[in-house]
């Protein structure tokens, strides 16, 4: 199976790297949002570096949907990994309109309710974790195992 | 030496400018160098950079006695790994630090659970600047391995034949 890791850089990032595995052999690519991380990312596969965006920049958002797009509809991905923010929303979306499977990893920054785009993700996440056992007992379908962090 | 960091995506003038008053007031008399990113103001009291390349920064980091910054993260991860007294004061929306209040909801969180020491405010910064001295954090126990155990479960139920 081909996974899509996404992750903004910084925290995302590197509470990503913190739960990434050679699970069996799956084949992997990378998504995030910034050239300075890229080179500490190509031992995963190919890297599309796609910007940063959040919701208060509009066309910006334009421009990363577009590139996540393009990554996406080229990689093919069967499943799509995300410890988010923006972009890891973004990607999340496309692959499952290409049928891929969800996991999303909320940050242990969350405290009280899972980010925007955790909380937007939610209804189409296959396996939704969160890393306080509070947001798992309030949150329908999020999952708590233990933290990353 | 005391490290005081803000952090490179917004400037925190408010901290800077609680510290360097903290000077003059006499409460603060340890050395302390800063990296203070896109903020205004100048410091009258301590040396301060804009930003720091990452090895400096993690030097910086590591020779330091204690840190003081924003409620970052990263500040608070590296913190943890490296057992380092830490002072932080969150980012808030209402000042236009951040886009939301998540810092000081984790910064409080983390405190209680003796990982950090936290200000609230600039009053409060007065109080635990003192408390930062004799802090000793209380070690965090994450797990990650657990984590990714679980994500490799959920990969191979989709290995799985669908007929169960």
């Amino acid at each position: 199976m081909r996974i899509c890791l996404v992750a903004s850089a910084g925290g995302h990032l590197s509470q990503l790297l913190k739960i990434v595995r050679p699970w069996q052999g799956h084949e992997t690519f990378v998504v995030t949002t910034s050239e300075a991380v890229r080179a500490n990312l190509q031992r995963f596969g190919t890297v599309y570096v796609v910007g940063e965006c959040n919701r208060e920049h509009g066309l910006r958002v334009i421009r990363v949907f577009v590139k996540c797009l393009a990554a996406l509809w080229r990689e093919k991905p069967d499943v799509v990994l995300s410890t988010g923010a923006a972009p890891g929303c973004i990607c999340c979306f496309l692959g499952k309109l290409r049928g891929a499977r969800i996991i999303w990893v909320d940050s242990i920054t969350n405290v009280e309710r899972p980010s925007l785009s955790g909380r937007l993700v939610r209804p189409i996440a296959d396996l939704f974790l969160v890393q306080w056992p509070e947001l798992a007992q309030r949150y329908r379908g999020a999952e708590y195992v233990g933290t990353i962090v | 030496m005391i490290f005081l960091t803000v952090g490179t995506q917004f400037p925190f003038d408010r901290l800077v400018t609680t510290i360097d008053d903290l000077f003059d007031e006499g409460v603060i008399q340890d050395d302390l160098f800063a990296q203070i990113g896109d903020s205004v103001y100048k410091p009258r009291n301590f040396a301060a950079v804009g930003s720091l390349e990452k090895k400096a920064f993690d030097d910086r980091f590591r020779q330091a006695s204690a840190v003081i910054s924003h409620a970052g993260m990263g500040a608070i991860t590296m913190a943890l790994d490296q057992n380092k007294p830490l002072l932080v004061m969150p980012r808030l929306k209402r000042y236009r630090e951040v886009v939301n209040d998540h810092q000081a909801a984790l910064a409080t969180k983390f405190e209680a659970l003796g990982h950090i020491l936290v200000a609230q405010d600039e009053t409060q910064l007065r109080v635990k600047v003192g408390q930062l001295r004799s802090f000793v954090p209380r070690p965090r126990q994450a797990n990650p391995e657990i984590v990714a155990e679980r994500i490799g479960r959920f990969l191979e139920t989709l290995h799985a034949p669908k007929a169960v």
